[in-house]
C-alpha cells in the first residue's frame, strides 16, 4: 500500500475512531473532500492538488467497516445540491448510534447476556458476540457468579453459512446447488434467504423459491457448491420468520413417527430414550420423533444390533441396507 | 489471510474504544487494573487505548485538531498512578448501539440456553429479547437455535454444586456397562443439541467428561466434594487425547470430514484416494469407533488395522442380521437365553 512516507503511519483504529468522532459531532455532515483533507488518518495522506482516488476507496472500504459494527454511518444531500455526488455529505446521527436510554441490563440480565454470548465463541458469529458483550461492558454492569459454570457452544461447520447470513441481512437472492436425498445429481436452486435455524443440532436455510411460490427448508450441510449472493434483493419479510421456520421443522418431526426396539439397558436404550418428544408403546418399544428418514437412518445405524427398527417399513428399510453396506464395505 | 483478519483487528480495537470511553465516563476516577478486569482484556491494552483516546478528537472549527477538540485525561495521575480520569469529552455521550448481528448473536444464544434451569423465567428472556432488538441498529437478522433440551440432569447438577455434595449416577461406557460413577461436578457444557458433565470422577480418580444422556438414576450423595470448580482448571477441549488411544486410518468422503474433526488429531496427514480423504481417527477404544463408523455408512470406511475392520464388520453384520427373515425380536431372544 503507497503511503505517504514523510508523514508518521496512522494506525487503522485510530483513523476509524476519528472518523467516528468526527461524525458524531457534525449535524450538518461532512462532504467527502472535507473529511479526507481533515480528519486524521486521512489528512496525512491528502493530496490539496492531485489524485486522492486512492484515499476515496479508503474512505469507502472503511465507511463499511463502521457500519459493519452497527454504527449508522448516513448519507445526506447538501441542500440544493441533488443528485450531485461530490456534495454528498456524511453523518452518524446521534439519536440512532446511542443505545436507546431504556435499554440498561440488571446484574443477572448481564450475567445470562454473557453466557449468550459464549455460545458462539467459535466460528463465525463470535466476532459479532465478542463486540456486543464489549458494549455490554460499556454499560459498567458486573456479573453475578453463577452456582454452576456453564461452557455451551453452538457450532456452525458448514461454510454457506457466512455467505447465507450476509445475504440474509442485505435481502439478497442467492443460488446454490442442492443434492436432495435420493436424488442422483445436485440442482440449482435460486432462493431468497428469510433466516437461519438450527434444529436437532442442524442448521437449516428458510427460503423463499420464487419459481414455486413457496417457502422451502434446506439442510445447510446438503449444499453442495458455493453459495452465489445475487445483487437482486427481495422486500424485508415480516420479523417472524426463525419462529417460522422452526415451527415448520417440529411440525414435521412430529409428523414422523417410528417405532424402534432397543436392548435393554444398552447405550441404545438410555440414549434413544432421553431423546426429545420419545414415548413407550405398551409393547415397550420407543416411539421416536425425527425429521429426516436418511438422517435418522444413519443415527439408528450407528446403534448396530442394539436396535431393531419395527415401522415405517422405509426407515426399517433404510437401517437394515445401511448395516449391510457398513459390513460389506469392512468385509 | 492478513487481508482478511486486519480490518476484523481494526474493527475489534474501534469497537474497543468505543465502548470504553462511556464507561470511563461513567467512572470518575478508574485504576487501570479495575478496568482491564471489567473488559476482560489485559492492562496493556486498557493503557494503549486510553494514551489514544487522550490524544484523539474532533477536527473542530479549524480543522486542526486544536487542545479543546480533544479527549483529555489526567495525564499525570495515569502514567504514575496508572489511574484513569477523562478531564475533556468530545463527540461520544453514551454507549453505542449493538448491531443487527450482535443482536442476533445474542437473541439466538439466549433461546438455545432457555431451558437451562437459571432460565426459568421466560418472561424474563421475552423481555430481555425485546430489549436487545430496542437496542440494535436495525432490526436483528434472523437467525436462531432450537432452544436444547438439557432435561433436569442440569438442574439436579446444580444443585449437587449449590450444596457442595457429591453426584452420583449410572454411567453407560461405550463398551455399553453400567456402573455406578461418583463424581464431583465442575461445569456443564455443550455442544449443539448435546449436553456434557465434566467433573472429577471418584471411581476413576481423575478428570472425566460424561455425556447427560447417556447418564441414568443420578442422585446426590452426603459426601461432600473434594474438588470445587475454582480450584480445577480444566483442559479447553472437551475430549483429551491419551497415550493409550489407538490410531486408525480411515477414508471419508470430503464433505464429511468436518463432521469427525473432533475425532481427527492435530497434525494428521490428509491425503486424496480415490476421491475420498485418507486421515486417520483417534479412539480410547473399538466399540466407540464402531459406532461411530457405522453411524456413517458409504460415507467413513475402516482401512487399517484389520482388528478395527473386522470389529465394525461384526458390529454392522450383527444389526443387519437382526433384520433378516424369520429373526426372531430381541425380546424373545433375550427371554431365551
Amino acid at each position: 500500500m503507497p503511503t505517504a512516507s514523510s508523514s508518521p503511519r496512522v494506525p487503522v483504529e485510530e483513523r476509524l475512531f476519528s472518523l467516528v468522532l468526527a461524525l458524531l459531532a457534525t449535524d450538518s455532515g461532512l462532504t467527502k473532500n472535507e473529511i479526507l483533507s481533515t480528519v486524521q488518518g486521512y489528512r496525512q495522506k491528502y493530496a490539496h492538488s492531485g489524485d486522492n482516488s486512492n484515499l476515496e476507496r479508503q474512505f469507502e472500504r472503511d465507511k463499511d467497516d463502521i457500519r459493519d459494527l452497527g454504527v449508522p454511518l448516513e448519507t445526506i444531500e447538501s441542500p440544493g445540491q441533488a443528485g450531485n455526488n461530490q456534495n454528498l455529505r456524511y453523518r452518524i446521527p446521534r439519536g440512532e448510534y446511542e443505545l436507546p436510554a431504556d435499554v440498561r441490563f440488571s446484574p443477572d440480565e448481564t450475567t445470562l447476556l454473557n453466557l449468550a454470548a459464549m455460545v458462539w465463541r467459535e466460528g463465525s458469529l463470535s466476532g459479532e458476540s465478542r463486540r456486543a458483550i464489549l458494549k455490554l461492558r460499556s454499560l459498567g454492569v458486573s456479573t453475578t457468579e453463577p452456582v454452576l459454570g456453564y461452557a455451551p457452544r453452538v457450532r456452525v461447520r458448514e461454510s454457506a453459512f457466512d455467505p447465507l447470513s450476509s445475504a440474509l441481512e442485505k435481502r439478497q437472492y442467492v443460488r446454490f446447488s442442492y443434492l436432495k436425498p435420493g436424488d442422483r445429481e445436485a440442482t440449482v436452486r435460486r432462493v431468497a434467504p428469510l433466516a437461519l435455524v438450527q434444529h436437532q443440532g442442524r442448521w437449516h436455510l428458510y427460503a423463499d423459491d420464487p419459481e414455486a411460490g413457496v417457502t422451502k427448508t434446506f439442510l445447510l450441510r446438503r449444499i453442495v457448491s458455493q453459495v452465489t449472493t445475487t445483487n437482486q434483493t427481495f422486500p424485508a419479510p415480516s420479523a417472524d420468520q426463525t419462529e417460522r421456520a422452526l415451527a415448520e421443522l417440529d411440525e414435521v418431526w412430529n409428523a414422523h413417527t417410528a417405532i424402534v426396539q432397543v436392548e435393554p439397558g444398552s447405550d441404545a436404550a438410555t440414549r434413544l430414550g432421553k431423546r426429545r418428544g420419545t414415548g413407550v408403546a405398551a409393547s415397550g418399544a420407543l416411539e421416536l420423533h425425527y425429521s429426516d428418514i436418511n438422517i435418522f437412518a444413519d443415527e439408528l445405524a450407528g446403534f448396530g444390533p442394539e436396535v431393531l427398527v419395527l415401522a415405517p417399513g422405509d426407515l426399517r428399510d433404510a437401517v437394515h441396507q445401511r448395516l449391510q453396506r457398513t459390513a460389506a464395505d469392512h468385509g | 489471510m492478513a487481508d482478511r483478519s486486519q480490518p476484523r483487528h481494526a474493527q475489534d480495537k474501534l469497537a474497543f474504544l468505543l465502548s470504553l470511553v462511556p464507561y470511563l465516563m461513567d467512572h470518575d476516577r478508574v485504576s487501570v487494573a479495575d478496568a482491564a478486569a471489567h473488559f476482560g482484556v489485559p492492562e496493556h491494552q486498557i493503557r494503549e487505548a486510553v494514551r489514544l483516546i487522550g490524544v484523539s478528537g474532533v477536527p473542530g472549527e479549524t480543522a486542526m485538531y486544536q487542545h479543546g477538540d480533544l479527549f483529555d485525561i489526567a495525564w499525570d495521575d495515569f502514567e504514575d498512578n496508572d489511574q484513569i480520569l477523562l478531564t475533556h469529552l468530545v463527540a461520544i455521550d453514551d454507549s453505542p448501539r449493538f448491531s443487527a448481528r450482535e443482536a442476533a448473536a445474542l437473541i439466538a444464544g439466549l433461546q438455545y440456553l432457555s431451558s437451562l434451569p437459571e432460565h426459568a423465567d421466560r418472561d424474563a428472556i421475552a423481555s430481555l429479547t425485546a430489549k436487545l432488538s430496542r437496542g440494535a441498529s436495525s432490526q436483528p437478522s434472523q437467525v436462531a437455535v432450537e432452544a436444547s433440551e438439557s432435561d433436569e440432569t442440569v438442574a439436579l447438577i446444580r444443585e449437587s454444586v449449590e450444596r457442595g455434595s457429591q453426584l452420583e449416577f449410572d454411567y453407560l461406557n461405550s463398551q455399553g456397562q453400567a456402573e455406578r460413577r461418583r463424581v464431583d461436578p465442575l461445569r456443564v457444557e455443550s455442544v449443539d443439541a448435546d449436553w456434557y458433565l465434566r467433573g472429577w470422577c471418584h471411581s476413576r480418580e481423575a478428570l472425566r467428561t460424561f455425556r447427560l444422556d447417556r447418564m441414568s438414576l443420578p442422585s446426590i450423595t452426603d459426601e461432600p466434594i473434594t474438588h470445587a470448580a475454582r480450584d480445577v482448571s480444566l483442559p479447553d477441549k472437551l475430549f483429551e487425547g491419551s497415550v493409550d488411544d489407538l490410531i486408525v486410518t480411515i477414508d471419508v468422503a470430503p464433505a464429511a470430514a468436518p463432521l469427525i474433526a473432533d475425532y481427527i488429531p492435530e497434525g494428521a496427514t490428509m491425503t486424496e484416494v480415490d476421491g475420498r480423504v485418507r486421515t486417520t481417527v483417534r479412539v480410547s477404544h473399538y466399540h466407540g469407533l464402531k459406532r461411530l463408523i457405522a453411524s456413517m455408512p458409504g460415507v467413513a470406511t475402516v482401512v487399517e488395522p484389520t482388528e478395527a475392520r473386522a470389529v465394525v464388520a461384526e458390529w454392522a453384520a450383527a444389526g443387519a442380521a437382526r433384520y433378516d427373515a424369520g429373526h426372531a425380536p430381541a425380546a424373545t431372544q433375550h427371554e431365551a437365553t
